[in-house]
């Protein structure tokens, strides 16, 4: 008596007692070893998370824990300049790079998907960047970007010598070190995801349009951008969670947390200060928790945009 | 027959009633033995000993070497060494106890003894030397390892904190030649000087050089903060330890750090430095050419780097910013901790014995020359000390001893002399806090704005953590 749609129906018997079919059965015992790692490390460590939030727990102590209700929280959210300024960094962060990583991305992609020989070579070249730690990838960048380094060379031959910032310690231009360095790492990863969009969007469909009369532009605006839809909202709706968590780059590369006037200080940033460094569980705590509703709203109000836009 | 019986029922009571006293009470006795030195442990032991990984990276492994052929070899102790970087070590010392993975003996930076005793994680030695031994020690360093009335760590070194500098460029601009801590350049004087030096170009980025290259953590309040001690003011309110405010963003240390910025803003401190050249060899690496800069606000330990380059080095008090010129102490000294997990009589704690036998090799005689020469820092023993030329009263760095046998805590105090850092629990935040504010302030933010927001982060963890009860 197996059913067709697993679960959907339970299988017949005589008595009207409904049992729980095969299918379902097969199901959670399927599902059974990532649904216990998922509640062990991310569920579990979260209620704990939200327990400790409401605590003055602290990393080590002699003295024993207190519940403090909601001090953390009004610590955080008022008292705390750092943490709105931590805040401002990752949106203007996300609000640059998302757009600009997927952008380019989507240039690279087409570029390397043209039918021309060798093209295999630049793939790679452009992917090599995903394959490094991100880790190594800002201590080959701090070299870089040293205000006597291989950047600023190239800088003074294309400004004649006028700009020169000193990246990592200049509060104006601290945080666009880290978005150069951000997208420079990982744009090999969006280009790889939409090459693979692209090349699923039929051939016929352009010369459709090639008929029609169509130039470069009007097919890239009518075939290409709708053809590449799901993938290309899939990109942005992921880039844009993935830059909130923006960590290693701003832990490794200023000289201190935060970077010069807490101009590349991010919400990880905080968190990992907090918590660690200053071994205020509590406080980090009640941070992350606060952070995982951010990112939280942040991802419905993109699925909600998204949604009205497939309907027009 | 049932008599019979019946007394070796009883005798079996008996016997089964003493073997479980005496098993109740072995832990017991075996704890006494553990904690207090009784000149007796069970061997062989293996123990585990941090140290940072920083300055001076040979000199350790050479000591636990010579150790573990000669006394750990007689007594049968290995001691295994376990390197952590200075930058984050108290961190992973945290992270570590609240893991149970801490070793068994550790360095620390003299400051943060008073939070790791505080937190539970040392053993006091007291039952380990004696008065006369103790006696020994320069008063700083029994001073510095002192908590709530018990010893709980000595050090090999002291430390010393002034300005080389190349004498024949001072001569070049005219500048009077300090003769010690009491003849210290007034802050006017030095920046005047510093002037002169920039106006003669020495100096390729600037004619005072602070070491800024060593980035975040303890030599920024190591090095700076004894400006604020020579302004009148203190970091923190040392008779109640409960707050900084008033002393961290009070008038003093705002007109110091003002001053201070004001020498980045004229361009008078290197910041660009990437490492020592700039004082040793100058641009034209090659020393004793003339375009060397010709000042440097650093510690004892770049002594045996500078002598061999520079022929005409000497060391000069720091400037006097109106209520003495003050200067630093204090440097890592060696503890013994309570076990893996950081718990006292928990039962993962090595005999005390045995690590004592470490921490006495670490300060015999010997060994407090090979660590003590091997930075130039100073002797820790008053015999250690009158065996070394270079402290002596003609040496070139009796400035240092001055500055020790001048030593005192109360910061309001107008003489010449050291300033330990202060010795509460909360060190660790305001040594972050401190170092922060620090690059805030020479990338040019406002020095009020940055006190205060620092000053506020330092006693809401104060608060937090009950430091202060």
């Amino acid at each position: 008596m197996m059913t067709s749609a697993a679960g959907q129906r339970p299988s017949s018997n005589a008595g009207g007692r409904p049992r729980i079919s095969r299918d379902t059965l097969t199901g959670w015992l399927f599902s059974a070893p990532a649904v216990i790692l998922i509640s062990a490390f991310i569920v579990l460590p979260f209620l704990l998370a939200f327990y400790f939030s409401l605590t003055n727990e602290r990393l080590i102590s002699p003295r024993p824990t207190e519940w403090v209700g909601l001090r953390n929280y009004e610590r955080i959210l008022f008292e705390d300049p750092r943490f709105w300024k931590a805040l401002s960094n990752n949106v203007i962060f996300s609000l640059v790079v998302v757009p600009l990583q997927t952008g380019f991305a989507l240039l690279l992609a087409i570029l390397v998907n043209q039918k021309l020989k060798g093209m295999v070579v630049f793939r790679t070249i452009f992917f090599v960047p995903i394959t490094v730690v991100m880790a190594a990838v800002a201590v080959i960048w701090i070299v870089l970007l040293n205000p006597q380094g291989l950047i600023n060379a190239l800088m003074s031959i294309l400004t004649f010598g006028q700009f020169q910032p000193d990246w990592l310690a200049d509060p104006a231009w601290a945080l666009v070190a880290i978005m150069i360095t951000s997208i420079w790492a990982s744009v090999g990863f969006q280009m790889i995801i939409l090459l693979a969009a692209l090349q699923d969007v039929p051939e016929t469909l352009y010369e459709a349009a090639r008929l029609d009369g169509a130039n470069n532009w009007q097919q890239f605006l009518h075939v290409t951008l709708p053809g590449i839809r799901n993938p290309l909202l899939f990109v942005l709706t992921i880039t844009t969670i993935l830059s909130f968590r923006l960590f290693d780059q701003v832990w490794i590369m200023p000289d201190r947390p935060g970077g010069p006037l807490d101009a590349t200080r991010t919400l990880m940033v905080d968190i990992v200060d907090t918590g660690l460094n200053r071994g205020a569980v509590g406080l980090g705590s009640a941070l992350s928790v606060i952070f995982l509703v951010i990112v939280l709203v942040v991802t419905l109000i993109q699925r909600r945009l998204i949604k009205q836009e497939g309907d027009v | 027959m049932t008599h019979s019986r019946t007394s070796r029922r009883l005798a079996l009571l008996a016997t089964a009633a003493l073997v479980g006293t005496a098993f109740a009470a072995a832990p017991v006795a075996a704890q006494g033995d553990l904690n207090v030195c009784d000149g007796e442990f069970e061997g062989p032991v293996t123990l585990t000993l941090s140290v940072h990984s920083g300055t001076n990276p040979g000199v350790y492994p050479d000591s636990v070497e010579a150790f573990n052929a000669g006394p750990g070899a007689e007594k049968g102790i290995t001691v295994e060494l376990l390197p952590i970087p200075e930058t984050g070590y108290e961190t992973a010392i945290n992270a570590m106890a609240a893991s149970a993975d801490l070793p068994d003996a550790m360095y620390m930076d003299g400051p943060f003894l008073v939070g790791f005793a505080w937190n539970g994680i040392l053993r006091a030695f007291d039952s380990c030397i004696s008065e006369d031994a103790k006696a020994g020690f320069l008063p700083s360093i029994i001073e510095q390892g002192t908590y709530d009335g018990q010893l709980y760590s000595l050090g090999s070194f002291d430390s010393g904190l002034g300005l080389w500098a190349h004498k024949s460029m001072l001569d070049e601009v005219g500048a009077r030649i300090p003769a010690g801590p009491d003849d210290a350049w007034t802050v006017e004087e030095f920046t005047q000087v510093l002037k002169d030096l920039q106006a003669a170009g020495k100096g390729a980025n600037g004619p005072l050089d602070i070491k800024w290259f060593y980035g975040a953590g303890e030599w920024r309040p190591y090095g700076f903060a004894p400006m604020i001690w020579s302004a009148g003011g203190d970091i923190i309110d040392r008779s109640t330890m409960a707050s900084s405010d008033g002393f961290f963003n009070g008038p003093e240390a705002v007109g110091a750090w003002t001053t201070f910025q004001g020498w980045v803003n004229d361009g008078l401190i290197d910041i660009v430095a990437e490492d020592d050249n700039n004082f040793t060899v100058g641009p034209d690496t090659e020393a004793n050419t003339g375009d060397e800069t010709p000042i440097s606000w650093v510690g004892h330990w770049m002594y045996p780097l500078y002598s061999e380059n520079v022929d005409d080095l000497v060391l000069l008090p720091l400037p006097d910013f109106g209520n003495g010129s003050k200067t630093g102490m204090g440097s890592w000294n060696w503890a013994i901790t309570t076990g893996n997990d950081g718990v006292a009589d928990s039962g993962d704690e090595l005999d005390m014995d045995a690590v004592w036998a470490w921490v006495d090799w670490a300060i015999s005689p010997a060994e407090v020359e090979r660590l003590a020469t091997g930075e130039g820092a100073i002797p820790s023993t008053l015999d250690g000390l009158a065996a070394s030329p270079l402290h002596q009263e003609d040496g070139v760095m009796a400035m240092y001893v001055t500055n020790l046998n001048n030593a005192h805590a109360d910061t309001t105090m107008a003489q010449a002399g050291a300033v330990p850092r202060p010795n509460t629990p909360a060190y660790k935040v305001i040594r972050d806090a401190f170092s922060s504010a620090m690059a805030d302030i020479i990338a040019g933010a406002d020095v009020q704005t940055i006190l205060d927001d620092a000053v506020r982060m330092i006693d809401q963890e104060i608060e937090d953590a009950g430091y202060a009860e």
